[in-house]
């Protein structure tokens, strides 16, 4: 089949088209930031936000091995890929995120990431005949459809469950590593926050920088919630872990 | 070939089902349209392309017969087996001109994709999952399920707008159907 991918392809229309409702909504959302900033309780370690490097361009990861980071890199450029607003989740750092959040926080799912992206790779060669990285545009696009959907659970790919579930988590750490606090690992240089016009977190609103938020003149600020002193340093613990994540 | 009517009543008599839809709106039977496909035909297993095992790409579809007086098309997919209320719906397509003799495989899936010129002005309803695309059959492993892509033949085009879903379209379709007909392939997962 040919590659139906057209000369751009707009970061609406590819959420409405992997059905990234969430992603759709947290984007369009004025309050996204208490919607999808991951609370302090289910903070990966502070020294995530600066990812160990090599060399320029290529991190280390920790967690991910480089097959499984390479492809999670690929499903979350389609999630949310770059467009003519603006960088995407691959840019704004949410693999690197869910990397570092799989040694803390998110270490509950490490298995879930090890056991899915198999299955989901499996899946991709047996029903598409390639890796997911290699497959077209809409190739790329109807795979996760099928994941999303569950209608890839019966392809005895191996998931463990519905491949629905995979594609949830997936979805939900790579929003939380686009539009969380930079604070957490993700959102690198407020790509998340300037895609969807979020101006940042402030303790006191004047009627002044109200009446330019409503304008749509207020500046973003570009600080994490954090830069302030009365805003707590997260936590990360077993019981915080237990209580307060709901992947 | 095993032939659909040989043992299709049998399968559907296991399965609790008939082996047509229902009529739209309880009209009066109307002429049947000869629906086929070049890749498969009814009582006979749809090959994987056109699941979630293979690519998932919509089938092509080809009618003949069509009542004197179609003046536009729609097609739809259900499984009368699925479904809580049953049928699940794979696939929604109306506003199909009367001029076309059929659909191509693999129709759109992304929205910035139009439909070939010969359909021009078709729009893809809403499925089961509430998505404008084609996605096939997924039934539980072991369990053969039956799939109707079912062509109606209009008296009038029906100005439809996007986002219909199976009720609404057959409610907009109720007093309006010439004919329509079926092809029931089927498809089980192991």
């Amino acid at each position: 089949m040919t590659d139906e991918r057209p000369p751009t392809i707009s970061r609406r229309a590819l959420l409405r088209g992997v059905g990234a409702v969430g992603a759709a909504a947290a984007a369009s959302a004025a309050g996204v930031s208490a919607e999808t900033a991951v609370a302090p309780a289910q903070a990966p370690a502070a020294e995530a936000t600066q990812p160990a490097r090599t060399a320029p361009g290529r991190v280390v990861y920790e967690q991910l091995s480089a097959e499984e980071a390479d492809l999670l890199e690929a499903i979350a450029d389609q999630l949310i890929p770059e467009d003519e607003h603006g960088p995407g989740a691959v840019a704004a750092g949410a693999v690197i995120y869910i990397d570092r959040a799989l040694g803390g926080a998110l270490s509950d799912s490490r298995d879930a990431y090890r056991g899915g992206l198999a299955a989901f790779e499996r899946y991709c060669r047996s029903s598409r005949g390639a890796p997911f990285r290699d497959l077209s545009h809409v190739d790329q696009v109807s795979a996760l459809i099928d994941v999303e959907t569950g209608a890839a659970t019966g392809a005895r790919a191996g998931f463990a469950g519905s491949s629905g579930a995979f594609f949830g988590m997936v979805r939900s750490h790579v929003l939380q590593g686009t539009f969380g606090d930079p604070y957490y690992g993700g959102n690198r240089d407020f790509i998340g926050w300037d895609l969807i016009k979020y101006p940042g977190v402030r303790t006191a609103v004047s009627p002044g920088l109200q009446t330019a938020l409503e304008a749509g003149e207020l500046k973003p600020n570009h600080r994490s919630a954090y830069d302030a002193d009365n805003f707590e340093k997260a936590v990360v613990s077993n019981a915080t872990k237990e209580t307060h994540h709901g992947d | 070939m095993m032939r659909a009517t040989h043992w299709m009543p049998a399968l559907c008599a296991v399965l609790g089902m008939g082996t047509a839809p229902p009529g739209a709106g309880g009209q009066p039977a109307a002429r049947t349209i000869l629906v086929e496909s070049p890749v498969m035909t009814s009582g006979d297993a749809m090959p994987r392309t056109y699941t979630p095992d293979g690519p998932n790409l919509s089938p092509p579809l080809t009618w003949t017969n069509l009542p004197d007086g179609t003046r536009e098309i729609a097609v739809m997919c259900s499984d009368f087996g699925a479904g809580n209320p049953a049928p699940w719906v794979h696939w929604i397509i109306y506003g199909i001109p009367a001029t076309a003799d059929g659909l191509p495989e693999g129709l759109p899936i992304l929205p910035e994709t139009s439909m070939p010129s010969e359909l021009a002005g078709a729009i893809q309803g809403l499925n089961g999952w509430r998505r404008p695309y084609y996605r096939g059959p997924a039934p539980p492993a072991g369990t053969p399920h039956i799939y109707h892509f079912t062509v109606y033949a209009l008296d009038q085009p029906l100005g439809l707008q996007p986002g219909l879903d199976r009720q609404d379209l057959l409610m907009a379709m109720d007093g309006h159907i010439l004919g329509q007909g079926d092809l029931v392939p089927v498809y089980t997962r192991f």
